[in-house]
């Protein structure tokens, strides 16, 4: 059977484990890519979002086997680019971010959504963080924040 | 590999399904809940002859592996399916989860279904044997469980053309995102010249599988909206009478009178 290899932030990586591992613990464990977060378990908080082939998944709910010879892209391969620093400067600028575990998965969220759509409303960016839970922020500060990256960021979605 | 397949087309599928003891895997989102590290899964979710949407004269055939979110950019899905698909979970789990998926974990509370049985889908399923076409309606045998054979593959999900203009679509959640339904609601309604040809209440996530009661449904069909009307009191009776519904997050009291005032409402909505 061919072995299990997928694209992490660029570069084929390899897995031993077995297929029907979450994508979340081997992120975690094995690639060391904590930036990816566990918060429920069951695909309803996003603290474990990523991009797979672009598209915005919950890791937890993904079985390793399942990305075979996808690109995986998580926040330590996104913050290398210049859309992040936009979200950064934005985030920052308008403390989006208290304690930051939901983070990571907010601005993959964001991402995907300024990817499809890059002037969105405040509707299309509530819709498109709906999946990610966040407990400290009360979300006003998120949504001004990725409104303001897509103002300030024009261009680059 | 260990414990998983990824074939490489839909044959391929179809002999690792005959041969080994696997666990279809479409987008994952209920399997992985369950978390069974030491499940053999076959990734079906990214064959091409799974992902898509074709038509006929007679129906529209959404592939098994078609994911919520690329079926409503699709101006061939009908608009009572994406009102129920649009309400799923949120963006991540629209974007994984499928129609074969949604079917296949045999729970009630599976959003896309109550549309399937209103709108009278079929399930076509496949195996190295050949292929059979099945009433949605039949294909479950009750929570958890359904017809699909051992060397089976759901293939697609047949919905009918015509007839879907007139719908109701109703889903009562905790909140608007992120939500496993309390009760879904889906009817559809037709009529032709003046007289009720169809008039279809599916109720999603109240007992152990979706229900859809006919005999009661007969009560209208043939009828004329006014005498529909003259019906109303007694039809909303026979469905008080024959809903029988199970605990569960909330009460069954809550949940009849929840399906009650829906299956009032779509009425309201298709004139009646």
């Amino acid at each position: 059977m061919a072995e299990l290899s997928f694209i992490l932030n660029g570069s084929r990586v390899r897995y031993d484990g077995s297929a029907a591992d979450r994508l979340l613990d081997a992120l975690r464990n094995e690639y060391h890519c904590t930036s990816v977060k566990c918060g429920c378990g069951e695909g309803e908080c996003g603290a474990c979002a990523v991009l797979i082939d672009g598209v915005l998944h919950n890791s937890c709910c993904v079985a390793v086997g399942a990305v075979q010879d996808a690109q995986v892209v998580t926040l330590e391969g996104y913050r290398e680019t210049a859309r992040f620093q936009a979200l950064d400067r934005a985030f920052a600028e308008l403390s989006a971010v208290q304690c930051g575990f939901c983070t990571p998965g907010i601005l993959l969220a964001a991402e995907a959504l300024l990817s499809r759509s890059p002037h969105p409303d405040e509707a299309e960016i509530r819709e498109g963080l709906s999946g990610n839970l966040c407990r400290c922020t009360g979300y006003n500060a998120i949504v001004n924040a990725v409104k303001r990256a897509a103002e300030e960021g024009d261009g680059l979605w | 590999m260990v414990n998983g397949y990824v074939p490489a087309s839909l044959q391929e599928a179809l002999e690792i399904r005959a041969g080994q003891d696997v666990i279809p895997y479409a987008g994952g989102t209920d399997l992985m809940v369950k978390r069974r590290p030491d499940a053999q899964y076959l990734f079906i979710g990214r064959l091409p002859e799974l992902r898509q949407i074709t038509e006929d004269e007679n129906y529209i055939h959404i592939g098994a592996a078609v994911t919520f979110t690329e079926a409503l950019a699709d101006p061939r899905v009908p608009a009572l399916m994406k009102a129920a698909v649009s309400r799923i979970g949120a963006p991540a789990i629209r974007n994984a989860g499928t129609f074969g998926g949604n079917v296949g974990n045999a729970s009630a509370k599976a959003d896309s279904v109550p549309v399937e049985v209103a709108a009278d889908a079929k399930l076509r399923l496949i195996s190295l044997r050949g292929e059979r076409v099945v009433e949605i309606e039949s294909f479950y045998h009750g929570h958890g469980t359904h017809d699909l054979g051992p060397d089976e593959l759901i293939a697609e999900i047949l919905l009918p053309r015509t007839g879907l203009d007139h719908w109701y679509y109703e889903k009562v959640g905790g909140r608007s995102a992120l939500a496993i339904s309390r009760i879904s609601f889906a009817s559809v309604f037709d009529m032709q010249e003046d007289r009720i040809t169809k008039a279809a209440a599916a109720f999603g996530a109240v007992s152990d599988t979706v229900l859809r009661f006919r005999d009661l449904e007969a009560m209208l069909i043939g009828r004329s909206v006014a005498e529909a009307k003259d019906m109303k009191p007694a039809y909303l009776r026979a469905y008080d009478e024959r809903l029988q519904l199970t605990e569960g997050r909330v009460s069954a009291q809550y949940r009849k009178r929840v399906c009650l005032n829906l299956l009032e409402d779509s009425l309201r909505t298709f004139g009646i």
